[in-house]
């Protein structure tokens, strides 16, 4: 049987931005911050997280 | 279109210049041919008194110095030193950085700030300071001082060693390369490619790779990082590049080189009210900036500075006569700027004491009063405006392009707020939709067409699924082609990454920086594999790099940092070892199995984008991942027969 595989739809708000999207911006205050870093950069600033790198039988 | 770009605005421009009698670089380049064949393979040493030496490529004449050197030795030693050029310049460019840097957390340097608190952070973790409860200062002199601390280092690994993927760093231990410290590698190529050092080609090799590791992983990453903390770590942003971008009522001011530390205050500076005023005093209705090279890449990233073109539309800024003042920090800078700019009313304006060409201006950068400085060089710009000699030729063509792909950015728009993620790119890769993603960075070259080579690559490998990552004038070329817009997914891109970039918003064609930048390409690599289900290495991705265009010693650099990353890399235009085959093996052949990536050289950008989606198949393969392609290609084939 073939695989299901999902279909994307579209992510993003339509039109052309004028002014650059400051993301960053979103996330205020410090702790907030080092929240993100350990959620979103896990890859280096989180031990919780299964990566290449963090597998049971590494490769 | 003329046959020495494929840049419309060009043509007219090297006829202009013709006619006004400014000699460009073409010109210079007929007189230089034919150029010195020992010198373009790579077999000729000037570096004792009792040479220069040649070795006869044909094994007829000399097949040795008279020290005894050897091809092998003699071009092994010219290529470690281009790295270590290359690396000192980019290096050089992060210590400016690190020293700017300091000042600003000590308050010593007016008009700069910490202004992203959360790359303060992040860059505090990586250099394992403590940031809990510690004011932006603190934390940022620590900071500031341990990325200068890199330089001079002796011992150890440096610290942003440890971002890259455990192992790849093993492959590094292994091989002896791991870098200690950045100036201390470059010194050690340049003692042990001295005359009667080092003589065995392997071994000088070897040395030349801990070098660009230093730069990659180190001098380059430093200049980015610390760039992104005092000026802002890059988001998404539209801006415009190609010469139209010149206005012929404004005042138009060219920055151009590398360091955007003085360009980023002339930003603010020609932004101010005051000195709009006095623009109108003149006659001018305005202030307009663009960028050249590298600076005009940082200044767009952050601020979204029209870019004015890349490395050989340089002096073809100034043949437009609409150009008040061009202003160059260091890099890639032509000695002729100030003799083209006798023809028209253009000011150069050098301000690096490290970089002064005769017959410029020079109003050196201080950071001690940089908006000073800044204040001075518009001023100046605005007093030219009435000088032009006659109207303008400012080129009609001007190109929309979305930049500020840092890491960062990519991570927050495929993953979100809560959670920021490679995982999406690496499943639309695994799935097939994505077949691979490719680097494609560096210079132009008037020894082939400008901008030609790098549209046709990037081209290439877009209609084959490959997502395309960018820096430097490598962007400004497709940029300028239309292939850094959301839309080029839909007209030039395979379907799979269409679909992907679609659903995403992004362009088919990532702008990720200037050159210093390309460590945001190492740190996109690192993170895909951490990521995981692509192997764990770099060099198990189905990635590739590429300098179809390259001329600099530090697209030799980066480049070898690529390679001795993992990444399977190829450059066109010419190769410069080509008179030892030894050497050339060991970096064509050999590297694969120590470092696992290795160099080619393809000047037909077509058939070098085919080598490297035949590398990204064969790591598709070996990760068991190249079945999921064919079925994603068979899906979207039924799906178009549906909706047709
Ligand atoms: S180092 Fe050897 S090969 Fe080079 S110039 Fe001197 S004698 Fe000639």
């Amino acid at each position: 049987m073939e695989e299901k595989k999902e279909i994307l739809g579209e992510t993003y708000e339509p039109g052309k931005p004028t002014e650059p999207y400051n993301w960053r911006k979103k996330i205020k205050g410090r702790d907030e911050m080092l929240r993100y870093l350990a959620a979103s950069e896990r890859y280096w600033y989180s031990k919780e997280w299964f990566g290449s790198e963090k597998r049971k039988n590494p490769a | 279109m003329s046959e020495k770009s494929a840049d419309n605005s060009m043509g007219p421009l090297i006829d202009k210049a013709k006619a006004d009698k400014a000699e460009i670089c073409w010109d210079r380049l007929d007189e230089q041919s034919p150029q010195c064949g020992f010198g373009k393979l790579g077999i000729c040493c000037r570096i004792c008194a009792m040479g220069p030496c040649r070795i006869d490529p044909f094994g007829e004449e000399a097949d040795c110095g008279v020290c005894g050197a050897t091809a092998d030795t003699i071009a092994a030693r010219n290529f470690a030193r281009m790295i270590a050029g290359g690396a000192a310049a980019h290096s050089d460019h992060g210590r400016a950085v690190a020293e700017l840097f300091i000042a600003a957390a000590q308050g010593k340097a007016p008009g700069y700030e910490i202004k992203d608190e959360q790359k303060l952070l992040q860059v505090a973790m990586d250099f394992g300071i403590p940031v809990e409860n510690r004011t932006i200062r603190d934390i940022a002199l620590d900071i500031g001082k341990t990325a200068l601390s890199q330089f001079g280092q002796q011992e150890g690994e440096l610290l942003f060693v440890k971002k890259a993927p455990l192992k790849r760093q093993a492959v590094w231990k292994e091989n002896g390369v791991t870098p200690r410290g950045i100036d201390r590698e470059i010194v050690e190529v340049m003692h042990r490619t001295h005359m009667g050092v080092d003589q065995d080609h392997r071994n000088v090799l070897l040395q030349g790779t801990r070098c660009a590791l230093a730069d990659g992983w180190g001098g380059s990453m430093i200049g980015t990082e610390l760039q992104d903390i005092l000026f802002g770590a890059p988001v998404p942003v539209i801006g415009k590049v190609n010469l139209g971008v010149l206005k012929e009522d404004e005042v138009n001011i060219i920055i151009h080189g590398h360091e955007p530390l003085l360009s980023e205050m002339i930003v603010n500076v020609a932004q101010d009210k005051e000195m709009l005023e006095y623009a109108k005093t003149k006659g001018a209705k305005g202030i307009n900036l663009a960028g050249i090279c590298c600076t005009a890449n940082e200044l767009l990233m952050r601020r979204g500075i029209p870019i004015a073109g890349n490395f050989l539309q340089q002096e073809l800024a100034i043949v437009t006569g609409a150009v008040e003042a061009m202003v160059v920090d260091v890099q890639c800078l032509m000695q002729s700027l100030p003799i083209v700019a006798q023809c028209y009313h253009t000011q150069i304006i050098t301000t690096s004491p490290k970089a002064k060409i005769p017959g410029a201006i020079h109003i050196e950068f201080s950071e001690r009063d940089a908006p000073g400085s800044a204040k001075e060089i518009v001023r100046r710009a605005i007093d030219n405006f009435p000088r032009r000699k006659g109207k303008p030729n400012i080129p009609k063509e001007q190109m929309d392009l979305i930049a500020g792909f840092s890491h960062e950015t990519i991570n927050y728009l495929l993953g979100g707020k809560f959670r920021g993620s490679y995982r999406p790119l690496n499943e639309n890769i695994i799935n097939g939709r994505i077949r691979g993603v490719a680097g494609v960075v560096g210079c132009n070259n008037p020894k082939v067409p400008h901008d030609e080579l790098h549209v046709a690559m990037v081209k290439e490998l877009i209609k084959n699924d490959v997502l395309v990552l960018q820096t430097g004038c490598a962007a400004i070329a497709c940029a300028k082609a239309g292939l850094l817009l959301p839309e080029a997914a839909k007209q030039y891109a395979g379907s799979g990454l269409a679909e992907v970039c679609e659903a995403v918003g992004i362009p088919p064609v990532i702008h990720m920086g200037s050159c210093v930048d390309n460590s945001r390409i190492l740190i996109a690599a690192a993170a895909m594999v951490k990521e995981g289900g692509l192997g764990d290495d770099i060099s198990d991705l189905p990635v590739a790099g590429a300098a179809p265009e390259w001329m600099s010693e530090k697209a030799i650099s980066i480049g070898h940092y690529f390679v001795a990353s993992g990444v399977f890399t190829v450059f066109g235009v010419t190769w410069p070892t080509l008179g030892s085959q030894a050497l050339t093996k060991t970096l064509f052949e050999e590297y694969e199995q120590t470092f696992r990536g290795k160099w080619a050289f393809e000047p037909d950008p077509v058939k070098a984008a085919k080598m490297m989606i035949e590398h990204i198949d064969k790591k598709r393969k070996a990760l068991g991942i190249d079945k999921a392609r064919e079925r994603v290609l068979f899906d979207m084939q039924k799906r178009r027969e549906l909706g047709s």
